[in-house]
């Protein structure tokens, strides 16, 4: 933690005055360093800046040191865009904006009429992109809809789930695009039925009405599709498996993470996607050691897998600038939408001039079994979702 | 038949948090013609009062590790300290102030409580296990009621009754109801109000710690938010039972609660993300028909 500090203090000092500086590459992040977004977006600058480091001590990008700049958007709006103007006018060649699409895309605008590529650090919504900043914007994560439509197919597949219940929190654009991605899916996996549906908000105190309904079933669905996140989402399993209902309970990347189990003591059959395993079990041996790097440089393991993405987007952005030798950004966009399955520590990365994000991903299932989560499988949806089904 | 009593005993678990939440607003408001919007946020300081203040994604339980015969009494008697405080320090400078602006003090303070929390403990939510062997469920008549709905239940009823108990059976009760009628009157006759006010603070933050209890072992979050939103519904019940009428404020909370379970059942899918515009246009007809409230206490009409 300290020595991140001490790097980002030294660089920040440096590149104050620079300006279309020769010598350097400057990465700019116009992220939350206070409010409830912090939460969210240090864990993934977290990540970026350990792949930073790595490009750093590997001699540099186009032979010259990558230095970062930072501005805090205090999880405001309002803030979000002036942060956006102040990275860039320290000189950003690339623009990294807060994880979520309603707070990072101010500062993305920003980059975007300023004319530099911008990534979202983690945004899981189409709009997080060409869809709603322009053509020069892209998110390091995944869209929501795969997550859904991982988890229908998977089960379909590998657990035999026949019959699905689809609870829904209204709460945000994110528990949606879950929900719209499991929509796409289900009818075509043949004879599974959706037995029933019902929604509820994030911070309904109870949500023992639903409950009620699923109750009422004649029989217990094998599978509930659950499209929420936290805090909400801790609350309605444990209120679900407090009814007594044993389903197999599919959520969104979301609610990965071990730090909330306790309130669900010995929670089973419940299964979760995610890019990469913060429990010391991915397929990818790699993926531990990167856990490792983290806990050095932050002091703490990855609480969620939504580190990932940070590091995602350093080594993408980084490859296309390699392979343009500029930081240019035409050419930089060009490279990036050139990728097709690119492989990256968390799964092959595409980018077309359609889409900026991933309409189809690699993800590894984790099962939590006696409140115990692991990796059990890995699952690519069998065709990317069609943008046109994303926009509805 | 088991589905219907299922739909009950949602609907009675639902209201029994929204009365004892109306309940201690209605307190406050019956002897200080106060609404403490800060209510919500005592309620959300009574469960982070069982973490140790950390601002790590994993809780550190601190005394939500007591068994239960400590734990109940302790926030109890957290969330009364912090109420009773809460008049020694803001409300007694406003008791010559005008309701609206002790209202905007209470929001202040509400703002004060929540940004203290989220200063030792972030705002991101904790996970708690309270209280875990009531998260079973139990077969009642055909029905799979949570044991923890059952409790909700049991626990509204007994504290209904106490309080009614000790209001018309006690001196101290006598007093409130006297200075919930008329406090210039009850002060002349002898009443001390400084201590029936106290009084009232006390029982109204014991009940939130209450609530605090219930949401904690329901949700298994703490969240520096949680209070907002059973605080609303609360401040409606009131409104809506008859600003000051405690009777008023538990009738009107069971039938929120009601609406509520209700609308969650009848409403088409489509229609159930909005079936809280359906209750508050429920309560927009109820304020329509009967602009006094369910149930309107004698002291706050308009004498001419």
């Amino acid at each position: 933690m300290k020595r991140l500090m001490t790097a980002l203090a030294a660089t920040t000092c440096l590149t104050a005055p620079a300006l279309a500086d020769d010598d350097k590459i400057i990465v700019g992040f116009a992220t939350a360093e206070t409010g409830f977004m912090q939460a969210y977006d240090k864990p993934a600058q977290d990540a970026a800046m350990i792949r930073i480091a790595e490009i750093n001590a590997s001699g540099g990008l186009l032979g010259k040191q990558i230095e970062v700049v930072n501005a805090d958007t205090k999880t405001d709006r309002a803030e979000g865009a002036k942060a956006g103007l102040t990275v860039i006018d320290a000189g950003a060649d690339m623009v990294v904006v807060s994880c979520d699409y309603d707070f990072g895309s101010p500062a993305a605008l920003a980059a975007e009429s300023a004319g530099l590529p911008s990534f979202f650090l983690c945004a899981e919504s189409i709009k997080a992109g060409i869809q709603g900043v322009g053509p020069n914007s892209f998110s390091a994560s995944v869209l929501a809809a795969v997550q859904g439509a991982t988890m229908a197919e998977w089960s379909y597949t590998k657990k035999e789930a026949r019959t699905f219940y689809r609870l829904l929190d209204t709460w945000t654009e994110y528990n949606k695009g879950i929900c719209d991605g499991f929509d796409y899916m289900l009818p075509k996996l043949a004879d599974a039925t959706l037995v029933g549906e019902d929604t509820f908000l994030n911070e309904d105190a109870s949500i023992a009405a639903q409950i009620t309904r699923i109750k009422a079933l004649p029989e217990e669905p094998d599978a509930i599709m659950l499209c929420t996140m936290m805090p909400g989402a801790v609350s309605a399993i444990k209120q679900i498996r407090a009814a007594g209902i044993n389903s197999m309970i599919l959520n969104g990347s979301g609610v990965d993470g071990s730090y909330w189990l306790s309130a669900v003591p010995d929670l089973s059959n419940f299964f979760v996607p995610v890019q990469g395993s913060i429990y010391g079990d991915d397929p990818n041996p790699d993926v531990t050691a990167f856990n490792a790097k983290y806990k050095e440089v932050t002091g703490g393991d990855p609480s969620t897998q939504y580190v990932y993405p940070g590091y995602v987007m350093i080594d993408v952005w980084a490859k296309a600038v390699e392979r343009a030798g500029t930081t240019e950004t035409t050419a930089v966009v060009a490279e990036l939408e050139k990728m097709n399955a690119e492989p990256t520590l968390f799964g092959p990365r595409t980018f077309t001039s359609e889409l900026h994000h991933q309409n189809q991903a690699r993800y590894l299932i984790v099962e939590t079994n006696a409140g115990k989560p692991g990796v059990v499988d890995e699952w690519t949806i069998s065709e990317p979702i069609p943008v046109a089904d994303l926009m509805k | 038949m088991g589905s219907l009593l299922q739909v009950l005993f949602d609907a009675l678990s639902l209201g029994s948090l929204y009365a004892l939440g109306a309940l201690g607003i209605a307190l406050i408001f019956g002897v200080m013609r106060l609404v403490n919007f800060a209510h919500g946020d005592v309620i959300a300081a009574c469960v982070f009062a069982l973490l140790w203040p950390s601002v790590d994604a994993v809780a550190i339980i601190f005394a939500g590790n007591l068994p239960w015969y400590l734990l109940i009494p302790f926030l109890l008697a957290i969330g009364a300290a912090l109420s009773v405080a809460s008049e020694i320090v803001v409300f007694r400078r406003f008791r010559r102030a005008n309701p609206a602006t002790m209202m905007i003090a209470s929001f202040a303070l509400g703002f004060v409580i929540r940004y203290f929390l989220l200063m030792l403990f972030s705002s991101r939510p904790k996970s708690i296990s309270l209280l875990p062997s009531l998260s079973q469920p139990v077969e009642i008549l055909g029905a799979r009621i949570p044991l923890l709905q059952l409790i909700t239940i049991a626990v509204t009823m007994a504290v209904l009754f106490g309080l009614t108990t000790f209001l018309r059976r006690t001196r101290f009760g006598l007093e409130m109801r006297a200075a919930a009628e008329n406090f210039t009157m009850a002060r002349m006759l002898g009443v001390r109000a400084n201590r029936v006010i106290m009084g009232a603070f006390a029982l109204s933050g014991a009940l939130a710690a209450a609530i605090a209890l219930i949401l904690g072992s329901q949700t298994g979050t703490a969240n520096i938010m949680m209070g907002a939103s059973v605080m609303l519904m609360a401040f409606i019940a009131t409104v809506i039972g008859g600003m000051g009428s405690l009777a008023g404020a538990v009738l009107a909370g069971f039938l929120l609660g009601a609406i509520a379970t209700v609308m969650q059942v009848i409403l088409p899918p489509d229609a159930r993300a909005f079936r809280d515009a359906f209750v508050y246009g429920a309560v927009i007809l109820v304020l329509i028909f009967r602009p006094q409230g369910l149930l309107s206490a004698r002291g706050t009409k308009e004498r001419v």
